[in-house]
């Protein structure tokens, strides 16, 4: 662990201007939001998180793959990835990243994503709980890969912890970079435990248990209660750090020779998702369609990835305006499975 | 793969129809320039009073722009659905009665009064409460905005001549919002009605600072009972509330006293009785 000093930060990030294309925390209409960062002065580092999240900057809200012409019958792949860096990501959004890697290497490889995944960046941030977060229940409050650097804030400087060999290059072009002290590790340990104490949501039950406590709540009636008040706007989906379902579509020119085929993100919680051919929608009710939600966060994806992919950012829970709260639902789930 | 594009024989006859409203939904098929050379090599224009003066009643697909206030209009809607194998609702007004329903709030004698003075008793002046194209005649296809987009527009003209179903988004706005990396309008202290609008406006106004006025519509199913007291929360009275559903939703509001998809009881604004 490196202690850098403001300015050696400072100029951290100038080098990161000078060499990538660089996306960090600005603010926006007066809240947290990512954007991208041309020079020292537009970055302000929030201590909470951004009301969306970064993962635009990997798997873009639209992206073209592939090229065709009609005529000829012919088609080419289009993988377009440039040299970025993200900076401010907290600790939530690196381990969301670690998720959405495993997801696109799984069965066949997205080619877009990993060839945009190489080529980024990650320098990590330490954050403070906002009313909506509860990663400390989820245990994402720390993180230990998938960066390569991640910064704690310190009375002068930063703690810098190196995560990839990029990053202590990094670290080592543009700060001149002492060892932490002792002291300096040690408080930084005393700062993890002031922060568990500010959690204003927590859940109640052991992060492990909960596929298996959601996997009893299927007939629950918190779904059809939440379903009554669900707009079905795909917001939850939208902000949410590891969401990453997308729909295909063809963008045909004008003469009807050549098309673009796009993706374009998708959301399990729109109406139009599960409908198929023929018009049928095999899960047509708002209740359906949070259950679904709610089980990909904590159990049918945990299955098969190994990890829960909620990550306690509590954006979801931010942006939904008839107040669907991810956590205060998980905990009815877990008192529904006390009764049981 | 496709081997060959299975566009119709025979070049389709494309006419463009104007009722109520301020052509501003012709004027962005206009604003088509760049695509116009590519669109004539497949179909036939042989009605567009905003660009042309032929005119001809032999046609395929209508385009047909505006709410109907006149008796008048009517007639001509009804003959345009017998030429026209497609009918078109182009824009707000044709799509749902748009801003004129506004004035389905007062009696029709006092709209007249105060829009023409004195010469509101000649007959040309007759006006009845406005009202969506397919409250009169059955509507194919609607592209959705005050005014439509370009984009729409040309995609869903390709669709036609591709024989596809046209892509009509049926999400909220918020999806927009959100790719387009908006901060939520109730987040910066005012409101919207976004969450049961229809989307596919890349949510231009909530991206230049402005709020979603609904003009696209309600989406299929809005919960337009949780919006009501989501806007409540806000703090919007009854009123308030109505108020911003009657901008462009007026015409659902008039036929039932509530907005669409609202089961509460008939709300009546300003107090005023609507008139038939």
């Amino acid at each position: 662990m490196d202690f850098i000093s403001k300015k050696d930060f400072r100029s951290l990030v100038e080098g990161l201007i000078k060499e990538y294309t660089l996306y960090g925390p600005i603010k926006k209409d007066g809240s947290p939001a990512f954007g991208r960062i041309d020079g020292f002065g537009q970055l302000k580092l929030s201590s909470t998180p951004s009301h969306i999240s970064a993962k635009g900057f990997l798997f873009p809200p639209k992206e073209t793959l592939l090229r065709f012409d009609i005529e000829k019958g012919s088609a080419e792949g289009v993988v377009t990835a440039e040299d970025q860096a993200i900076i401010g990501l907290n600790s939530c959004d690196v381990h969301a990243i670690n998720l959405l890697d495993r997801v696109f290497a799984y069965g066949t490889p997205d080619a877009n994503y990993l060839a945009r995944r190489k080529k980024t960046l990650i320098i990590g941030t330490e954050c403070l709980p906002d009313e909506y977060c509860f990663c400390d229940s989820i245990g994402t409050m720390t993180v230990e890969e998938g960066f390569d650097v991640f910064l704690h804030k310190l009375r002068g400087g930063f703690i810098a912890r190196t995560g990839s060999k990029r990053g202590r290059s990094l670290i080592k072009k543009y700060a001149s970079a002492r060892k932490a002290t002792k002291e300096e590790i040690a408080g930084l340990k005393g700062l993890a435990e002031k922060k568990k104490k500010l959690f204003k949501t927590t859940l109640d039950a052991e992060a492990s248990s909960l596929p298996l406590i959601y996997a009893g709540a299927d007939l629950s009636p918190v779904w059809d209660r939440i379903g009554a008040i669900c707009y079905g706007c795909g917001s939850c989906n939208n902000v949410c750090p590891t969401c990453y379902c997308f729909d295909v579509k063809d963008d045909v020119t004008m003469d009807l020779k050549k098309a673009e085929r796009v993706r374009v993100w998708d959301a399990c919680t729109l109406e139009d998702f599960a409908k198929v051919s023929g018009g049928y929608n095999f899960r047509k009710t708002r209740a359906d369609q949070l259950r679904h939600r709610f089980n990909r966060k904590f159990r049918y994806l945990a299955d098969r990835f190994k990890g829960l992919f909620c990550v306690g950012c509590g954006r979801c829970s931010r942006t939904c305006l008839v107040r669907i709260n991810i956590a205060e639902v998980t905990n009815e789930i877990v008192r529904e499975s006390k009764k049981r | 793969m496709l081997k060959s594009v299975p566009v119709a024989a025979k070049k389709p006859k494309l006419a463009f129809f104007s009722f109520t409203c301020c052509e501003g939904c012709q004027l962005m098929v206009l604003n088509c320039e760049e695509e116009f050379p590519g669109i004539i090599e497949l179909v036939d224009i042989v009605n567009f009073r905003e660009a042309m003066s032929l005119r001809s009643d032999d046609y395929d697909i209508a385009f047909v722009e505006g709410s109907i206030s006149k008796k008048e209009e009517i007639k001509k809607l009804r003959a345009i659905r017998k030429n026209a194998k497609i009918v078109v609702a182009l824009g707000a007004c044709s799509s749902t009665g748009g801003l004129n329903c506004l004035k389905n709030r007062f009696p029709m004698e006092e709209v007249k009064k105060a829009v023409y003075g004195k010469d509101a008793r000649h007959k040309p002046m007759d006006t009845i409460p406005a009202r969506p194209i397919d409250s009169i005649v059955r509507v194919d296809h609607y592209i959705h905005g005050c005014p439509v987009t370009k984009e729409e527009f040309l995609s869903t003209l390709k669709a036609f001549l591709l024989g596809k179903t046209p892509d009509v988004p049926n999400h909220p706005v918020c999806v927009d919002c959100k790719m387009a990396g908006n901060i939520c309008v109730f987040e910066k202290g005012l409101s919207c009605v976004g969450p049961v609008t229809r989307a596919g406006c890349k949510a231009v106004c909530v991206t230049y600072g402005c709020i979603c006025w609904g003009c696209r519509g309600p989406v299929d199913d809005p919960n337009m009972n949780a919006h009501g007291e989501t806007l409540e929360r806000y703090g919007l009275t009854a009123d308030g509330i109505l108020k911003s559903f009657d901008l462009y939703g007026g015409y659902r509001i008039y036929k039932t006293g509530r907005p669409a998809g609202h089961d509460g009881p008939p709300a009546v604004l300003d107090g005023r009785k609507r008139h038939a």
